[in-house]
C-alpha cells in the first residue's frame, strides 16, 4: 500500500510546455483536489452538497448540478469556481489563496481529456507527501548518458533531463570550481597558491582530494555553524527596548566545533533541545542548550514578565518545528492550523515540552580563568592560614578578656558580640573569633595587616566567561492551551505530547520531557527531519531546495521538484548515521553541482527558475562571507576560530538608532580583522555592513536567506570606512608582491580577487583607469595624499599607493568578487 | 559631498569609453553573447544605463488618492487626555477611586503595583477651547495644532492590542507584535515602489533624546526583500551611512570608479548572462545619484527664511522641526513613505517623564513644526496628493499614577491620532469615548483599520497586498481590518 500511497503522493513538477502525455488522475489531480477542496468537499463535510473526493463523485456534481462536464472545461463550473468567474459562487476555494495558473491548466486538461478516474477509486484524502515516510530503498533511476553521472545523485537529476530531453551543462572550468567549493565549504575564496595547485595537480582524484582537504579545514566549521546560526537566532543581546548585551557565544563556539568534528546530527540536535538531561551531563552538552536561549529577553519597565516568558516559550515552539520539522507550527497557537494537520491542542502540547525550564547562566572558566582561580585560591589559603595561626596564638588574650568581662559590660556590648560570646569557644567559626579578636587587638598592625590579606581575597570574585543554558525545573509548570494563543485565557490543560500526524513517543515513555521530544525528532521512523535537513543543505549549494519553501513542508508548500531525490538523500543522511560531511561530499563531488552556471537560452525557456538543474546557479555570497572574502583578498585576515564576539569598524551614528546608546569599542589590532560572524550582534542596532547584505535580523528564526541587490550595498562597498581600508591594503599587498611591471600586478591583484587571470580586454581596462590615475595624481598630489592609508609605509610611493588604491576598490566592487559562480 | 560631475561631458566620455571597451571585447565571444551584447549596446544607446530597479513605481489595485505618506510617529505614547481628548467628568472626578467596572479583565503595565497601591482617576490640569469651524477641542498646550484643526480629522477611538513600548511599536508599524513582519512602509513600497529615482523609498527620521524603542525592527522588511526596508536618514553627520565618498575620493575619482566597475560588470554579465549584474549595475548608478542627491536634499539654503521659521528651524540643529521639513523635501522628490519619529513621550510621572515640565517640552518640540507642515504641504498643492499621520503606539490612561509628579500609564482601549490630505475628510472630529476617556463608544478605529484604510487610500486592497512565506499569504492586516468609511473624503 505504501507505494501506491507515495505514487499518489507525487505532486507535479510545474515546468510549462511540458508534456502531450494525458494527464493522471491519481498522481495529479486527487493530490490537487485532496488539498485545495477536501476540507469542505469529502466524507466530513459537503457544502453545496458537493463531494469532490473521487472522480466518480466529482462528475455527479451538487445542488448547482454538475460541476464537471467532460471534454468541455470552458462549460466546467469547476473551473469557473476556481477562476473565481461562476455566477453566485465565491471563488473557490472559499477564502483560501487561489489555486496558480498551472494547477487550473491541469485541471482543464483533465477535464478536456474527458475527467477520467479509476472505476475502484475510494473516497480516502490522499496523506501529504511530508508525512509519508521514506520508502526504504528509493531505487535509481537509470539513464542513457552513463558516462555524465558521477554518483547517484546525478542519476536523478538526469533522468529527469532526459525525460525533458535538456542536457545538462559542462562541467566549470577548475578555477571556477575551486572558488565555488572553497566558498561553499569554507566561506573563504582560495589562494593563488591553493588555486596553482589544484590546476597543476592532474591526477584524476585531485577534486575529491581538494574536496576532503576543505572539509576537514577548521572553517568549515565557521560556515556551516554560522548557516546553523540563523536557525537559532544567535545574537549578542537581549533584544526588544533595552537590548542590553548578553554573553552566549560559547554556544556559537559549540556550535562550530560541533561541526567540525562531524557530530551525527541526530546527536547534535538532542545535545542542544536537552543537552542538560542527558545522564551524567557534560559541560559541553549544558554549553549546547543555549540553542533555545537565543530568544530576546524584554527588560522594559512595566511589563508582565510571565507575558514575555511565554513569548519565549511560543518561540521555541516556532523554532523547533520550524528548524527540524519544516512547518508552519506558529498558526496552531491561535486556533486549529487551517492547511495542516496539526490542532491547537498539539502546538500546546509540544509548547508544554518547553514550560518546565529555568534559565540560568552557567559559569565556564577557561584555562586562564582557572589558573587564576587556582592561583587566587592559593594566596586565599596562605592568608587564610596566617590569619588563622594568629587568631589562634590570641586564643588566650580573648578567653581572658572574656573572663573579665562582667554582666553589666556584656549586657552593653553589641549584638553580634554577643553573640559569639554565646556560642561555645570550639564551635567559633574564623569569622566570629575575629569579631572577638576586633575586641583586643584593634590596633595591632600585624593583626590589621593579616586581616585585610585574608578579606580582600575573599571579597575578589573572579570575572569569569558565563553563558546562557537551560535547566529543567524539578517542579513542572502547569501547561494549558491558551484560548486564541492569549496567555491569560487559560483552556484545558495539556501535558506533553507530538503531533499525531507524526509517529508517536515510544510505547514505554512515562511523563514525556525535552530529553524524550530531542529523541523522538530524531528518530529514523519521523519522516521529516532528515528530509528537511537535506533539503536545506541542498538549498545552500543550488541556491532553492529540491522544496522550495524549506520552511513548509505542508500542504501548503511548494512540493518538491525531485520527490525520490529527496526521498534517497534522506536515506542516505540515516545511513551515513546523520554525517552531514558525509552528505556535503556526495553533493559537491556530484556532476550536478559540478555544472558551469553560464546561462543558456534553451534553458530561459525551458525551465527558467532552473528547478531541474541543467546548470549551477549564481548567487551573491552571505553577508559575513562578504567581508570574509574581502578581508583574504586584502591580506588583512585574522583567521582564528571561535571566542568572544569583536567590534570591527561601524559608520558614525549607527548606535544612536536604538532606545539605550550602547557602547562601541572598535577593535585594534588583529580583532579588527575577524570574520564577519564574530561581530558583536545588538539586536536593535544590528551591523549595518552585515544586515544591508540580508544578514537576518535574529529576532525569530531564520532558515533561509533572501538575496537583494540594492544601492546601499554599493554604497557600503564603495565608501564603507571598513572597506577603504581592505582596498588600502589590497594595493600595498600588490605592490609588494609583484615588486615591477604593472600588468603582473594587474594580473596578480585580478587572481587575488576572483581566483581567474584576467581576459586581456579587462586587463586593458584596468590598465587604463591605472595610467589615468597616476596620470592624474601628477597635477593632483595632494589627493593622493588624503587617500593614504593611515600606516604609510615610510618609503611608500604616495601617488602609485594612490592609484593601486583605485584599481583595488574596483576590484572589490566587482559583482563577481561577491559572488560565487 | 559630491557633487555631479558636468552630466554632458561625461556622458560622452563614458559614450566613448564603453565603446571602446566593448569594440575590444566583442572579438572571441560566441554569437550568443555577442546577440546579448548588441541589444545591451542598443539598451544604453539613447539614455545612459537604464536598468531594472524593483523600486520603480507600479500602479496599485485601482486608482489612488494619496501618492505619498508622512507619518509623524510620537513614540512613547502621547497622553490624548492632555491634548486632544477632552474630559470634563474625568476633571470632576479627580482623584476618585476608578470604578471597578473599567478595570475588569483589562491589563495595565506596572499591572504588579495595582494591588498594593490602586490608581485613582488624574484631571487634567490643562486648559481646553474649541477651535474652527469644526469646534474640536484642543488643549493649550497645541496652540499651533489648533490652528490647523480644519485641515485635519481627529480620531479620538484608535485602539491596540499591545501595552508594553517595543511590541506595540512594532504593532503599529507592522500589524503584529511577533517579530519578523514587514512594517507598514515596506509593504507600501513593496505594492508600488517609489517615484524617486535617487532618494530611497521609504526614509526614516528620527529626533529626540532617544532612538525609538525596538530600534531596526520598526522599519524592517520583514520576509520580503530587504530592498524595501526603511532608509534611517540622520539629523548629523552623514543623511545616509556611506553616503560620502572615501576621503581623498574625488566625484570625478568616483565616477571613474564607477564607470570602471560598470565595463567589468557588464562585460560579465556577457559573459554569464546573469541578470541579477544588470540589477547590481543599476545600484551603482542610484548609488552614484544618492551621493549628489542626499546631500542636496538635507541642505536647507534653497528654503526662504519664512518656511524655516513656519517651521521654527534653528540652523544646523538636528530637530523635529527639520525633520518635518526634510519630509516635505523628500515627498516633492518622490520618495514614498517617510516616516519620522519623535521621543519622549513616555509621560509615567518621575524625572523626565512628567506630565508637567517634560510634556510641556515635547509637545513645544512638535506643535509648531506639525502644523507648519500642514500649512506648507497646503500652500503647494502637496496636501492634495499626500496623506499626514500623527500618533503614538497607544494613548494614556484616565487613572493617575502613584509616582513622584504626575503621569498616566499606557492605555491601549483609545487614544487620539491624526491624519489630514488626500483622501481624508478635512475638519472632523471622528469617534467618540466614554465620559471619562477610557474606550470608545462609538467608531472604534483598531491598528488593523488604520492600516487597512492607508492602503486603500494608496490604491491598495489590503486583502489582496500579499506576501507568500511559509506556506501562507501574509498581510499587513493579518486577517482582519475593516475600512474607516468615515474617515475617508
Amino acid at each position: 500500500m505504501n507505494w501506491l500511497v507515495r505514487i499518489l503522493s507525487l505532486m507535479a513538477l510545474t515546468v510549462p510546455a511540458l508534456s502531450a502525455e494525458q494527464v493522471n488522475y491519481l498522481k495529479e489531480i486527487k493530490p490537487l483536489l485532496s488539498g485545495a477542496c477536501y476540507q469542505c468537499h469529502s466524507e466530513t463535510q459537503q457544502k453545496g452538497g458537493l463531494r469532490l473526493d473521487t472522480g466518480a463523485n466529482a462528475r455527479k456534481g451538487g445542488e448547482k448540478g454538475a460541476v464537471i462536464v467532460p471534454g468541455r472545461s470552458d462549460e466546467s463550473l469547476l473551473i469557473k469556481a476556481v477562476m473565481g468567474v461562476a455566477k453566485d459562487l465565491p471563488r473557490m476555494p472559499y477564502k483560501k489563496s487561489p489555486l496558480d495558473d498551472e494547477k487550473v491548466a491541469l485541471l482543464k486538461k483533465w477535464i478536456d481529456e474527458g475527467a477520467k478516474s479509476p472505476a475502484n477509486e475510494k473516497a480516502e484524502s490522499v496523506l501529504h507527501w511530508a508525512f509519508v515516510p521514506s520508502p526504504a530503498v528509493v531505487p535509481v533511476p537509470s539513464v542513457k548518458q552513463t558516462k555524465w553521472p558521477r554518483n547517484d545523485i546525478d542519476h536523478f537529476i538526469l533522468a529527469r533531463l532526459e525525460k525533458q530531453h535538456i542536457k545538462p551543462s559542462p562541467e566549470a572550468d577548475r578555477v571556477t570550481l575551486i572558488r565555488r567549493v572553497s566558498l561553499d565549504l569554507t566561506g573563504l575564496p582560495p589562494s593563488i597558491a591553493e588555486v596553482d595547485e589544484f590546476l597543476k595537480d592532474k591526477r584524476a582524484d585531485a577534486y575529491d582530494r581538494l574536496v576532503e582537504r576543505l572539509l576537514g579545514s577548521k572553517h568549515y566549521g565557521e560556515r556551516w555553524g554560522r548557516h546553523w546560526l540563523d536557525a537559532a537566532r544567535y545574537a549578542d543581546s537581549n533584544g526588544y527596548s533595552i537590548d542590553a548585551p548578553r554573553q552566549i557565544w560559547k554556544y556559537r563556539d559549540w556550535v562550530i566545533h560541533a561541526f567540525n568534528r562531524d557530530m551525527p546530527f541526530d546527536e547534535f540536535t538532542i545535545d542542544q533541545l536537552a543537552g542538560d538531561l542527558r545522564p551524567n551531563a557534560t559541560l559541553e552538552q549544558k554549553v549546547a542548550t543555549g540553542f533555545h536561549r537565543n530568544t530576546q529577553i524584554n527588560q522594559e519597565g512595566g511589563i508582565d514578565k510571565e507575558q514575555f516568558r511565554v513569548e519565549s516559550i511560543v518561540d521555541r515552539v516556532n523554532t523547533t518545528a520550524g528548524t527540524w520539522l519544516g512547518l508552519t507550527m506558529g498558526c496552531a497557537q491561535c486556533h486549529d492550523h487551517k492547511f495542516d494537520p496539526i490542532a491547537q491542542k498539539e502546538y500546546y502540547q509540544l509548547f508544554a515540552f518547553l514550560n518546565n525550564q529555568e534559565e540560568p547562566d552557567l559559569e565556564i572558566p577557561s584555562a586562564p580563568d582557572l589558573q587564576r582561580q587556582e592561583t587566587l585560591r592559593k594566596e586565599f589559603t596562605s592568608a587564610e592560614n596566617e590569619l588563622k595561626a594568629y587568631v589562634d596564638s590570641a586564643a588566650g588574650d580573648v578567653s581572658m578578656w572574656q573572663k573579665s568581662l562582667s554582666p553589666e559590660q556584656v549586657a552593653k556590648l553589641k549584638p553580634e558580640i554577643k553573640t559569639v560570646l554565646e556560642t561555645p569557644f570550639d564551635k567559633r567559626t574564623l569569622k566570629q573569633k575575629l569579631v572577638l579578636v576586633d575586641q583586643i587587638r584593634k590596633g595591632n598592625e600585624d593583626y590589621k595587616r593579616k586581616k585585610s590579606q585574608f578579606t580582600k581575597f575573599e571579597k575578589t570574585k573572579l570575572d569569569l566567561t558565563t553563558t546562557m543554558v537551560l535547566q529543567e525545573r524539578s517542579e513542572p509548570r502547569q501547561s494549558y492551551l491558551f484560548i486564541k494563543g492569549d496567555f491569560t485565557r487559560h483552556g484545558d490543560i495539556v501535558t506533553p505530547g507530538v503531533p499525531k500526524i507524526l509517529p508517536p513517543l515510544p510505547a514505554e515513555t512515562k511523563n514525556p520531557n525535552r530529553l524524550d521530544l530531542a529523541k523522538w525528532l530524531v528518530d529514523p521512523k519521523n519522516p521529516l527531519p532528515a528530509r528537511v535537513t537535506m533539503n536545506r543543505i541542498w538549498m545552500q549549494y543550488f541556491a532553492k531546495g529540491i522544496v522550495e519553501t524549506e520552511n513548509d513542508f505542508g500542504t501548503q508548500g511548494s512540493g518538491p521538484s525531485h520527490p525520490e531525490l529527496l526521498d534517497w538523500l534522506a536515506n542516505e543522511f540515516l545511513r551515513q548515521k546523520w554525517s552531514q560531511k558525509a552528505m556535503h561530499r556526495l553533493i559537491v563531488t556530484s556532476a550536478t553541482y559540478r555544472q558551469s552556471s553560464r546561462a543558456r537560452p534553451d534553458l530561459n525557456i525551458l525551465d527558467p527558475y532552473n528547478k531541474l538543474l541543467a546548470r549551477q546557479n549564481r548567487f551573491r555570497l552571505d553577508a559575513e562571507v562578504v567581508r570574509d572574502v574581502e578581508l583574504t583578498v586584502s591580506g588583512l585576515l585574522n583567521d582564528e576560530v571561535g571566542g568572544p564576539s569583536v567590534f570591527p569598524p561601524i559608520p558614525d551614528g549607527v548606535m544612536t538608532l536604538g532606545q539605550s546608546k550602547r557602547e562601541w569599542k572598535t577593535s585594534e589590532g588583529p580583532a579588527r580583522y575577524r570574520r564577519g560572524m564574530y561581530t558583536f550582534f545588538y539586536r536593535a542596532t544590528p551591523p549595518p555592513g552585515l544586515m544591508v547584505f540580508d544578514a537576518p535580523e535574529t529576532t525569530s528564526t531564520c532558515t533561509r536567506r533572501l538575496r537583494s541587490n540594492t544601492p546601499l550595498q554599493s554604497l557600503t562597498l564603495l565608501n564603507d570606512a571598513g572597506f577603504m581600508e581592505f582596498a588600502q591594503s589590497l594595493a600595498l599587498r600588490v605592490l609588494k608582491e609583484v615588486p615591477e611591471n604593472d600588468n603582473a600586478r594587474i594580473d596578480h591583484a585580478f587572481r587575488l580577487c576572483l581566483s581567474r587571470e584576467p581576459k586581456r580586454d579587462e586587463q586593458q581596462r584596468l590598465r587604463e583607469l591605472l595610467d589615468s590615475q597616476l596620470k592624474s595624481y601628477d597635477s593632483q598630489p595632494e589627493e593622493a595624499k588624503a587617500l593614504s592609508p593611515k600606516n604609510l609605509p615610510a618609503h611608500a610611493n604616495v601617488k602609485q599607493l594612490a592609484a593601486w588604491t583605485t584599481v583595488s576598490r574596483v576590484l572589490l566592487n566587482l559583482d563577481e568578487t561577491i559572488t560565487r559562480e | 559631498m559630491l557633487s555631479a560631475p558636468n552630466d554632458f561631458q561625461s556622458d560622452k566620455l563614458r559614450e566613448s569609453t564603453r565603446r571602446q571597451f566593448f569594440g575590444r571585447c566583442v572579438m572571441g565571444l560566441g554569437s550568443i553573447a555577442l546577440a546579448s551584447l548588441l541589444s545591451e549596446q542598443k539598451l544604453f544607446a539613447a539614455e545612459p544605463v537604464k536598468l531594472v530597479n524593483p523600486l520603480d513605481p507600479r500602479p496599485g489595485h485601482f486608482p489612488a488618492k494619496v501618492k505619498n505618506i508622512i507619518y509623524l510617529f510620537m513614540a512613547g505614547g502621547p497622553s490624548q487626555l492632555e491634548l486632544f481628548d477632552y474630559k470634563p467628568k474625568l476633571v470632576e472626578l479627580n482623584g476618585k477611586p476608578i470604578p471597578d467596572s473599567y478595570l475588569k479583565g483589562k491589563r495595565f503595565a506596572f499591572m504588579d503595583t495595582f494591588a498594593k497601591d490602586p490608581p485613582k482617576l488624574l484631571g487634567t490640569r490643562r486648559k481646553f477651547a474649541q477651535h474652527g469651524n469644526s469646534g474640536a477641542w484642543v488643549s493649550e498646550l497645541f496652540p499651533h495644532t489648533a490652528g490647523i484643526v480644519d485641515d485635519i480629522s481627529l480620531v479620538h477611538s484608535c485602539a491596540t492590542d499591545v501595552f508594553n513600548h517595543a511590541p506595540a511599536k512594532l504593532f503599529m508599524n507592522t500589524g503584529s507584535s511577533q517579530f519578523g513582519r514587514p512594517s507598514m512602509g515596506a509593504w507600501v513600497t513593496y505594492g508600488i515602489g517609489s517615484e524617486s529615482k535617487d532618494l530611497p523609498g521609504f526614509v526614516v527620521l528620527q529626533s529626540g533624546p532617544r532612538g525609538p524603542r525596538g530600534g531596526a525592527v520598526n522599519w524592517a522588511s520583514g520576509f520580503l526583500p530587504t530592498t524595501y526596508q526603511g532608509v534611517p536618514l540622520r539629523g548629523q553627520g552623514e543623511p545616509i551611512l556611506n553616503l560620502s565618498s572615501p576621503q581623498g575620493v574625488s566625484a570625478n575619482r568616483q565616477r571613474q570608479t564607477i564607470d570602471a566597475i560598470r565595463d567589468l560588470n557588464l562585460k560579465r554579465l556577457v559573459e554569464t548572462g546573469d541578470e541579477e549584474i544588470r540589477t547590481r549595475i543599476s545600484a551603482y548608478e542610484m548609488a552614484y545619484r544618492m551621493q549628489s542627491s542626499a546631500p542636496e536634499l538635507i541642505d536647507l539654503s534653497s528654503e526662504t527664511q519664512a518656511t524655516k521659521d513656519l517651521y521654527g528651524i534653528t540652523e544646523g540643529e538636528p530637530s523635529f522641526a527639520r525633520n518635518c521639513l526634510l519630509a516635505r523635501r523628500l515627498v516633492e522628490r518622490g520618495s514614498r513613505f517617510v516616516q519620522l519619529y519623535h521621543t519622549n513621550w513616555d509621560s509615567h510621572g518621575g524625572p523626565g517623564e512628567d506630565l508637567e515640565k517634560s510634556f510641556e517640552k515635547v509637545t513645544r518640540e512638535v506643535d509648531q513644526p506639525c502644523a507648519a507642515l500642514i500649512k506648507d504641504l497646503k500652500q503647494r498643492g502637496m496636501l492634495d496628493d499626500t496623506l499626514v499621520i500623527w500618533g503614538g503606539e497607544f494613548g494614556r490612561t484616565p487613572m493617575g499614577e502613584n509616582r513622584d509628579s504626575t503621569g498616566r500609564n499606557h492605555h491601549i482601549d483609545s487614544f487620539t491620532m491624526w491624519f489630514a490630505g488626500a483622501g481624508v475628510k478635512a475638519g472632523q472630529v471622528l469617534g467618540q469615548t466614554d465620559e471619562l476617556g477610557f474606550s470608545p463608544v462609538e467608531d472604534r478605529c483598531h491598528v488593523h483599520d488604520i492600516h487597512a484604510t492607508i492602503l486603500h487610500l494608496l490604491g491598495l486592497e489590503h486583502t489582496r497586498l500579499t506576501f507568500r512565506f511559509q506556506g501562507r499569504d501574509f498581510r499587513l492586516t493579518d486577517v482582519h481590518g475593516e475600512l474607516i468609511h468615515k474617515l475617508m473624503a
